[in-house]
């Protein structure tokens, strides 16, 4: 626990420091105004996004957008990757096609997209759904793949039907994989999230930091950039690290 | 009266996936096992025991002869023939009572009387107190000790055991076989235990079977003529009869072996 206070402390004092540097060079460098404005003024923009509403409408708009595309993921994606898994013929038939796919980001795509979608939320929720099953389905293949042998041995020696290998080897036995498709798929998903909106222009922070810069509002798009990287550690915070600590961490499987 | 356990002609060919070769890893293997005898089945590496052993948990069909358990031909694996694995097989997810529990929870035993189980065999295998454990906290040893008690409260027939205190440090190794040998003697059931090591198949062994090189077949039976009471380490290595069967197995490995040292 010292040690994560001791975290925290060196944090603060980073960020004071980096701060401060800012503010100087904010100050102090020969710039117009709008090319690199202070801390102070990311600030006002905070309070002025927050207080018009427009702030926490966008993050919502976002936020929902990602956790729709995670509950995606996790109730389509899952599943759909551990079926393919099953049998070692059908896991190696998909496996180029899965690998390709999860390659071609959701941002690839956008332009095609755009064309068959057109500019509205139907073209962001496809790209950011997209961009996130693929890697949770690929990653859930491997897992079940990776699922050592002798566990499905011993429990069928102990007279074990398939459906209780399935529940009770090959679901754990691949979790630590599925996190890990979960988490990459997540990471791309937010990424191809913001992208989409930057393009399709229908309210979200892509829409709010790509919109800022037609008026110069450089404040806006820095602190969009902010709040972006501040999500991200808020999902992983609340939604994938608790999902890991009460299984694959506590059983041993990832050193922590 | 009816073997147990009846191989016979036993004969498995398969193709090496990295050489392409065909293997003979066994053939025309014949062999009986009495109810409730522990034989150990001994052989120069290779020869074919672990085959052996996933045959008659009924993980490989044999490519040709009949294995019979009870009169019964084995398709496939079943509950009646318990496996504990050379490497460590229990499950990581699962805590060292709900491992133990594994095997009765597929029978659809009640939960009051798995609980009950449970706590004969952590007595038994001494990890009272670790029943909440996780196996990634506990020692080789103490993992093992759970794959066996897992085994063995499913309450199988007959015990196939591959060579399993081989990864196991040499003291907890003596400490497992005397263990085993206290709960061969308890439980009665068949066992049959591969292992290369001579002086553990002399030690736990009503009957020690020494395999030929491959492709393995039967080369000797040879009987251990001592009472199961005096099979402690300090007992058994001063008894005369040990070191005169452990001599001859050895001898019969090393004619297999063809002069490399076996130990």
């Amino acid at each position: 626990m010292t040690a994560r206070r001791e975290i925290v402390a060196t944090w603060v004092v980073v960020l004071a420091a980096a701060t401060g540097a800012w503010s100087l060079a904010a100050a102090t460098l020969p710039v117009p105004a709008y090319y690199l404005p202070p801390p102070t003024a990311v600030l006002t923009a905070l309070r002025d996004l927050t207080a018009k509403g427009i702030l926490p409408t966008y993050v919502a708009d976002s936020l929902r957008r990602i956790v729709v595309a995670a509950l995606i993921g996790l109730v389509v994606g899952v599943p759909a990757g551990l079926a393919l898994g099953m049998s070692r013929r059908v896991a190696d038939f998909f496996y180029p096609l899965l690998n390709f796919f999860q390659s071609v980001s959701g941002i690839a795509w956008l332009p095609l997209m755009l064309v068959w979608f057109g500019f509205g939320e139907r073209t962001i929720l496809v790209a950011v759904n997209y961009t996130v099953l693929f890697p949770v389905m690929f990653n859930a293949v491997l897992g079940v793949r990776s699922v050592p042998r002798l566990y499905v041995d011993a429990l069928r020696t102990l007279g074990a039907p398939r459906w209780r290998i399935v529940r009770d080897v090959v679901l754990p036995g691949a979790l630590p994989s599925i996190a890990t498709g979960m988490r990459l798929g997540l990471a791309y998903g937010w990424r191809a999230l913001i992208a989409a909106e930057m393009l399709v222009g229908a309210h979200g922070l892509g829409f709010m930091i790509f919109n800022a810069q037609n008026f110069h509002q450089t404040a806006r798009i820095m602190l969009g950039m902010g709040i972006i990287g501040v999500l991200w550690l808020a999902l992983d915070y609340f939604f994938l690290r608790p999902l890991e600590e009460a299984t694959i961490a506590r059983w041993g499987l990832v050193q922590r | 009266m009816q073997a147990k356990i009846a191989l016979a002609g036993l004969g498995h060919e398969y193709v090496n996936p990295f050489t392409r070769e065909r293997v003979l890893a066994l053939d025309g293997l014949d062999l009986e096992v009495p109810e409730g005898e522990f034989l150990t089945v001994v052989g120069p590496s290779g020869c074919g025991k672990t085959t052996l052993l996933s045959i008659l948990a009924g993980l490989t069909p044999p490519t040709r002869g009949s294995v019979l358990v009870d009169g019964r031909a084995v398709t496939g694996p079943g509950r009646d023939r318990g496996v504990v694995f050379q490497e460590f097989a229990i499950l990581p997810w699962r805590t060292v009572e709900r491992n133990i529990a594994h095997g009765l929870e597929i029978q659809g035993v009640p939960k009051a009387e798995r609980a009950a189980v449970v706590r004969r065999f952590v007595d038994l295998i001494g990890l009272g107190g670790f029943e909440k454990k996780y196996p990634h906290e506990l020692s080789g040893g103490m993992r093992q000790r759970v794959a066996v008690a897992r085994t063995l409260a499913a309450n199988p027939e007959v015990m196939l055991m591959d060579e399993p205190f081989a990864s196991v440090d040499a003291q907890t190794r003596i400490t497992l076989q005397e263990e085993l040998n206290t709960i061969a003697q308890a439980t009665r059931k068949t066992i049959l235990f591969v292992t290369h090591n001579v002086e553990e198949a002399v030690f736990l062994g009503d009957r020690c079977c020494v395999l030929s090189r491959r492709p393995g077949r039967v080369k000797a039976l040879v009987p251990v003529d001592i009472p199961r009471a005096r099979r402690t380490w300090k007992l058994f290595t001063s008894d005369p009869a040990f070191g005169a069967t452990k001599d001859h197995v050895l001898r019969l490995v090393r004619e297999e072996v063809g002069g490399e040292d076996n130990r």
